[in-house]
């Protein structure tokens, strides 16, 4: 069966990337405070227990995106806007430029990136944060991955758009498939066509590559890797066809979104802003 | 606006004056100036969105769109495409008429001037389903409908004649030409592939098990074990309902033909007895009739005998799907709140009623048409009465009745229990969907073996349909070995990559399911005819056959394209011979196309075309 197949390959793929990165990221700048392989495991049990309510509801979200992901289309479709026409409106032939850039080693490349680049994207931080010493790392992890896609599932149902692909076929290629058709069996497992505002590549990879940011003291290694990827990724998702310019616009601010609520809802400081707003405001009024 | 201006150019100094030197009477007249003016001023843009399949549906439905709008655009109207999937855009443009323009591949044409009939007639202008999606009506076109159905020999052919010369000039949709239907077969394990016609359900009984030598070892070659045909297409409606009465889950009706037998199949002799054994016409009076006899010992799926009971059933449903359930609400007659099946109108509609007669012999009554019409009642699915009857009451979510509609039309009839070759087994939805042929089938019956000269028994055990997300992936699954055969048509853009991979065999056949442009003639201007005749000659056809079909595909005039219907003056001959192209090369003559559209009573306002509202 071809997408056993496939799903084996991103499998191996995936956790010889972990290996790797582990050895690069983790197990260097993470060597002064080892202390073996039993604090490591504690550690581990610590961290866990300590996220497992975030663990249960992102869980919980991906189960409710499982569903309605199939119930959701119809949904999306009762009460959806389609949107394909204004993005088009909006950026016209933007894709098609990028397209014109098109070489097999480039396609080769984003393919790699689009679907094993971004597995390991997502997966690594959880593995990488739950063996680290504290446990916010992986918990605003979490919290940013429920947000991105609580916002992106809201979004696909309010609004139903094609992406470039199969708006334009005449001028985007779907080089994805054409250049790698068994990937198409593993990528409709897990998207459907109509749902690309916003792009969830671009917004979990900018939230995974904006916490590495915010958490570079803990794996300072790990920022340089998670930027890149994510700009690959981002820009792949435009190269190969899949989503339009708005869609990774749209996904960017979504992570930024994510991260920022994540945060703020993990310092209890989601008030202050408000209270600083309504502060300058009655401000202005006594003025 | 300007000249409105300039009229009364008051300033609000001056106004303030007038009005504090009580010269009221000034800004009254101004006013009613403003007003007169206002009557002329409310010119809008014309404005047209175009629904049709996005490129993972249909390999070219877009493009051609795309293609339309760029033409629009260069006339100056302010054009569109939108994007919907086939199960949406098939509800939004037969059940809710939601719609200016849709651009789709229609069903399978039958090669019999009766499609106009239930396609145009005024009577099912307003009508759900397939009849009459454009809203058309057109008193002279319905008398024609109406005396094709009578007429035969050489007058039937005449009427068809100026039917459809009239149909070529009012343009209600334009037909952009009918596609090759393109295919990648495995040749591994079946053969006689280019003979089997798989847009029909007897195509996929022709096909022959073995393959070229025993260098692949599948299922299907391992000696005793299942032979299974595995089918790769992108159409997953088929995962999700089974209903013969569903509009929008329909293409082709090969899957549910496979699951229902009809009376008669159509081939290129006309309708021949399928499921009947023989018919036998009389016309006593005006009107034909025909005792139709069944061939003994048919089953259902479930065991169930097959009797002359369930045919006059059938033809009841789907002329009320409700069967008169819903009479006497409201003070209303059972013939006033009767609820027609969406699909099958025309042909049913030729029937009066059906009696059965003894329990193999059904004695049909037809309305106004000639036996030769008559026949094509014969080819819509045949449906157990004791699995329909009790779904003959209104439509409820959970209970609560919604709209008008019934459950038979509504259900997604899973299982579905048919008199047909195959039977279901089991479906995953959006993914696959699995059948197997049952024994009991006449097929199988080896005493009447030689009436059927092409059609045998399927000579696989077991019908797998994979679905997957486009045609790209589809030619995939084949040359990988996945598959045996791509069920619903690919786009030319595969066509290198089927002749570069060994063992698969390219199957290019033409097919009788023309690319449509229907036009919602209910709605402004697309009411006007000659609107929607100029709007026809900004199409191109013959540089979309080259340049989105890359040649796989032949322009027409009309549906009936190929027959020996089409008048010589009707013929596509290089170029249109009633809707020609206002251009040359797919490159648009602007100054022509725009005194076109002023002829047809448009004006340009600034380059745009514009009209009163």
């Amino acid at each position: 069966m071809a997408l056993a197949d496939v799903v084996f390959q991103l499998g191996l793929v995936v956790v010889a990337g972990h290996l790797l990165a582990m050895l690069f990221v983790v197990e260097r700048s993470g060597r002064r405070r080892s202390r073996g392989l039993v604090s490591l495991v504690d550690r581990i049990r610590s961290n866990l227990t300590a996220v497992a309510p975030t663990l249960g509801a992102l869980a919980a979200v991906l189960a409710v995106n499982k569903v309605v992901r199939d119930v959701g289309v119809e949904l999306s479709w009762l009460i959806g806007i389609n949107l394909t026409g204004n993005i088009y409106l909006l950026e016209s032939q933007f894709v098609a430029t990028i397209q014109r850039f098109a070489h097999p080693a480039l396609t080769a490349y984003f393919g790699f990136v689009y679907v094993f680049g971004y597995t390991f994207l997502l997966t690594f931080p959880v593995l990488a944060y739950a063996i680290c010493e504290r446990a916010r790392p992986l918990r605003v992890l979490f919290r940013a991955y429920i947000l991105n896609y609580g916002i992106g599932l809201l979004c696909y149902v309010l609004f139903v758009a094609y992406g470039p692909r199969n708006f334009m076929p005449e001028l985007v290629e779907p080089l994805l498939y054409a250049s790698w058709p068994q990937s198409q069996l593993l990528v409709q497992q897990v998207n459907v066509n109509t749902n690309v505002f916003p792009s969830l590549h671009a917004s979990l990879s900018a939230t995974v590559a904006l916490l590495a940011y915010r958490f570079r003291a803990v794996y300072a290694r790990w920022l340089p890797v998670a930027t890149a990827l994510a700009v690959s990724i981002t820009v792949s998702t435009m190269y190969l066809g899949i989503h339009w310019a708005t869609d990774v616009v749209a996904g960017i601010v979504v992570a930024w979104v994510s991260v920022e609520l994540a945060e703020r809802t993990e310092e209890g400081t989601i008030r202050e802003p408000l209270r600083r707003l309504q502060g300058r405001e009655s401000e202005a009024v006594r003025r | 606006m300007a000249e409105s201006s300039k009229g009364c150019g008051v300033r609000r100094r001056e106004m303030l004056g007038a009005l504090g030197a009580g010269a009221a009477a000034s800004v009254g007249g101004c006013l009613r100036r403003a007003r007169s003016i206002a009557g002329w001023e409310s010119m809008e843009r014309v404005s047209l969105r175009i629904k049709t399949l996005p490129a993972d549906a249909d390999p070219y439905a877009l493009h051609t769109a795309r293609a339309l709008t760029s033409w629009y655009q260069a006339a100056g109207i302010d054009a569109q495409v939108v994007p919907v999937s086939e199960e949406e855009l098939l509800r939004q443009v037969l059940l809710s008429k939601d719609f200016d323009i849709f651009l789709i591949r229609t069903a399978t044409i039958q090669r019999d001037p009766d499609i106009f009939y239930p396609l145009l007639h005024s009577r099912f202008a307003d009508a759900r389903g397939r009849q009459n999606p454009f809203g058309y009506t057109d008193l002279d076109v319905d008398e024609w409908l109406e005396r094709q159905r009578r007429a035969t020999g050489e007058r039937r052919r005449e009427i068809v004649a100026e039917l459809q010369r009239s149909i070529a000039r009012s343009q209600p949709f334009t037909v952009i030409g009918f596609p090759d239907e393109i295919r990648a077969a495995r040749r591994a394990n079946y053969t006689n592939w280019r003979s089997a016609n798989l847009r029909a359900p007897q195509g996929y009984l022709t096909l022959k098990r073995g393959g070229e030598g025993p260098s692949e070892t599948n299922e299907a070659n391992a000696g005793d074990e299942e032979a299974v045909l595995r089918v790769v297409g992108t159409d997953r409606r088929a995962t999700e309902n089974l209903n013969p009465l569903s509009v929008e889950y329909r293409r082709s009706g090969v899957l549910t033909g496979l699951l229902y037998d009809s009376l008669g199949r159509v081939t290129s002799e006309g309708t021949t007895p399928w499921l009947a054994a023989s018919w036998a016409f009389s016309e006593t009076g005006d009107d034909p009739r025909a005792a139709v006899r069944l061939r003994s010992g048919q089953t259902w799926h479930d065991g169930e005998p097959l009797t002359a009971e369930d045919i006059a059933f059938t033809y009841a449903l789907l002329a009320d799907t409700s069967l008169g359930s819903s009479e006497g609400q409201d003070g209303e007659t059972a013939a006033e709140t009767r609820v027609p099946a969406p699909r099958f109108q025309g042909r049913s509609g030729l029937v009066e009623d059906v009696q059965a007669a003894e329990s193999d012999v059904a004695v049909f009554r037809f309305r106004d048409c000639s036996p030769r019409v008559a026949t094509r009642a014969f080819t819509v699915p045949i449906l157990p009465k004791h699995v329909w009857q009790a779904r003959t009451g209104p439509a409820s979510i959970s209970g609560i009745e919604v709209g008008s509609a019934t459950e038979a039309l509504v259900t997604n009839n899973i299982p579905p229990v048919g008199s047909g070759p195959l039977r279901f087994v089991q479906n995953t939805p959006r993914e696959s969907l699995v059948l197997e042929t049952t024994g009991n089938h006449f097929l199988f019956d080896e005493r009447d073996a030689g009436e059927r000269e092409v059609v045998g028994p399927p000579e696989f055990d077991r019908l797998e349909i994979q679905v997957v997300g486009s045609d790209d992936a589809a030619v995939g699954v084949v040359a990988e070995g996945d598959a045996d055969v791509t069920g619903t048509p690919v786009g030319a853009d595969t066509v290198p990559r089927i002749g570069r991979t060994g063992g698969l065999e390219l199957l290019v056949n033409r097919s009788a399911a023309p690319y449509i442009v229907g036009y919602n003639t209910q709605i402004p201007p697309l009411t006007n005819p000659r609107f929607r005749h100029t709007l026809a000659r900004l199409v191109d056809r013959s540089h979309i056959a080259a340049d989105v079909f890359n040649g796989y595909a032949r322009p027409a005039v009309s549906l009936l394209e190929g027959t020996e219907w089409v008048p010589d003056d009707l013929r596509w001959d290089g170029t249109d011979p009633v809707t020609p192209f206002l251009g040359t090369e797919g490159e648009l003559n602007i100054p022509q196309v725009r005194s076109e559209f002023r002829n047809a009573g448009f004006q340009y306002e600034a380059e745009k075309l514009v009209r009163m509202t």
